[in-house]
């Protein structure tokens, strides 16, 4: 392999991506011996910049520009596909949020590569890399081979275990921002209204969540699930019922026209289980399941069930929870 | 205003999954194709869009084989779009986004218009990687998963908004552009029955598949190699307990010790 394995970080409101910190370990794990080079659009002494440094990169590459920090597409995957040449990158790798699923798509043609999403595994060949990946909402996965001198992977979040990568010692260093053409930079992100979810981590990319669906019977009780979410720190969402019926703010919504989700571990609490539901979780690794109704189709789906009122389960949940962590109750 | 909106058939909702002989692909044999939830939400975006601005005209356009992209486009002329499109496909396409760019440019070129419609992603390979991979190659503005399209007329401009991991955004984005759409303001509409009866009788401008440019720009070899159903779900171990309390405590104890993700 000739140049080094780049991957594209990802900053949000909170630091660094948690996707983009799983996509370190990916890189390490397919470049071997090989040099990991990370690009973020932030300056070299930001915290996001450290913590990738601090996570097993040999190199990061700092740029800034305040239309590749707003996250265009288009724009970024340009910046990105120059360097990927300068450098002679063969696999390029970003992690599976909405960002990094629009970078891939323009990188396909910006960097004239081979592209997939949604990536739960991936090896080297001897022609390429091979990879599997969920299909039709997680009821079936297809594997593919691809075979080309440029390959760009976006990562299914929570899909890839295992320790993080050892850090190493690690450059930091200004890049300069190519010359983006001006046809690349359209339109205004008039503005952005902070996403009104939980204090928890992020929905679509957080290890554990927990969601509530119409069984909590009116928006007065959802401090429960607040609360059994904060025991494990977990993002909070909710049913479309729950949305639709303005419970909850539509950020909250896991399902098909919600958030996708494919966490470490996903309690679904007074959720009846429609299939419109369940495609945006079922590919989650282990799932429980806590409702009154025994017959409900969210039990075909899960690992672990309680049948049972969730008003009388919860409390106690929350408080063993909390006592198993050590945390004061 | 001009919309073209790029539709793909995929198996309904219904069906049931299954290998093909190989191993490597959906069977497809008695499978029905139909319109994604995904495609119908751009469908019924782009018809808000056409009552909305008097003139306008949708096309529908596919890129797919023979029956099944007649089908979804005479399900789209059946909706209310004023035309339809088929750039022709083999069956069995390699999982590589740029053959689909490489129809699709030509279908652009042929049908010019103010906007390109899409769904944000398939339902079936759910990859998503369209409509940013067109817009580059058209080199107009593209934006994936939005919701609620308006068209301003006077300034040219499309505005909508969409959920990113900093919160709700707001764009206004100059015509043309590439938009994958993630949820019109409306559920779709259904046709009706005059319609459907009407639609089969509808014209389908067709772009054969030699009318295609070859594909020396096209580098690499994708190739799907298995499709496998994830072994069956046997259902929940349902938790035993006589009282809430210990409900509680067994869980913790089989989440920590046994399924091994306990935080």
């Amino acid at each position: 392999m000739s140049g080094p394995t780049l991957l594209l970080a990802e900053t949000g409101p909170r630091g660094l991506q948690a996707a983009s910190l799983e996509t370190i370990g990916v890189a390490r794990a397919l470049a071997g011996e090989g040099p990991v080079v990370a690009v973020i659009f932030a300056g070299p002494s930001d915290t996001a910049t450290a913590a990738l440094a601090a996570a097993g990169a040999d190199k990061v590459l700092c740029l800034r520009h305040p239309f590749l920090e707003e996250g265009r597409g288009a724009a970024c995957a340009f910046v990105v596909a120059e360097i990927a040449r300068e450098l002679g990158v063969e696999l390029l790798l970003v992690g599976g949020t909405p960002f990094g699923r629009e970078v891939a798509g323009a990188l396909a043609t910006a960097w004239d590569a081979l592209a997939a999403t949604q990536v739960t595994e991936v090896r080297r060949t001897a022609n390429g890399y091979s990879l599997k990946r969920p299909v039709f909402g997680g009821r079936a996965s297809e594997s593919l081979e691809l075979a080309g001198p440029r390959v760009v992977l976006a990562l299914r979040p929570n899909s890839f275990g295992g320790a993080p990568p050892t850090p190493r010692a690690c450059a930091i260093e200004e890049h300069p921002v190519p010359t983006i053409p001006p046809a690349l930079l359209p339109g205004t992100r008039v503005r952005v209204r902070p996403a009104e979810s939980s204090a928890g981590p992020d929905l679509g990319t957080a290890p554990i969540v927990v969601a509530g669906g119409r069984g909590f019977k009116s928006p007065e009780n959802f401090h429960l699930l607040e609360e059994l979410a904060a025991s494990l720190g977990a993002a909070a969402g909710a049913s479309r019922a729950v949305t639709d019926a303005g419970w909850r703010p539509g950020s909250y919504q896991v399902g098909q026209t919600g958030r996708s989700v494919s966490p470490q571990l996903y309690i679904a609490v007074g959720i009846s289980g429609a299939i419109q539901h369940l495609v945006g979780m079922m590919s989650s690794r282990v799932i429980v399941a806590i409702n009154s109704d025994p017959n409900a189709p969210i039990f075909r789906v899960a690992d672990y069930g309680i049948v049972g009122d969730l008003f009388a389960i919860l409390p106690p949940l929350t408080k063993a929870i909390r006592t198993a962590r050590g945390l004061p109750t | 205003m001009r919309i073209v909106v790029f539709v793909k058939p995929v198996p309904e909702a219904e069906t049931r999954l299954r290998p093909s002989a190989d191993g490597a692909r959906l069977d497809t044999d008695g499978v029905k194709w139909v319109l994604s939830g995904y495609d119908e939400s751009a469908i019924e975006q782009a018809l808000l869009l056409k009552e909305a601005n008097a003139g306008s005209e949708v096309r529908a356009v596919t890129y797919g084989p023979s029956p099944r992209s007649e089908e979804v486009l005479r399900a789209c002329l059946a909706l209310g779009c004023t035309s339809a499109g088929w750039v022709e496909a083999p069956a069995d396409l390699p999982p590589d986004v740029r053959l689909k760019v490489r129809a699709l440019r030509q279908a652009a070129v042929r049908w010019p218009a103010d906007l390109y419609l899409l769904g944000q992603q398939s339902l079936d390979t759910e990859s998503g990687l369209l409509p940013l991979a067109l817009a580059m190659a058209l080199g107009v503005p593209g934006a994936n998963g939005a919701l609620d399209l308006a068209f301003d007329a006077a300034r040219n401009e499309l505005s909508f908004e969409r959920s990113s991991e900093a919160g709700v955004e707001e764009w206004r984005l100059p015509s043309p552009s590439v938009i994958g759409l993630k949820q019109a303001k409306n559920d779709p509409r259904s046709a009706k029955l005059q319609n459907i009866l009407k639609s089969r009788k509808m014209p389908i401008d067709r772009i054969p598949a030699v009318e295609l440019p070859a594909a020396p720009e096209v580098t690499g070899n994708a190739n799907r190699f298995r499709f496998e159903l994830p072994p069956p779900r046997t259902g929940a171990r349902l938790i035993e307990y006589a009282a809430p309390d210990e409900a509680a405590e067994k869980l913790v104890r089989v989440l920590r010790e046994e399924a091994k993700v306990f935080p």
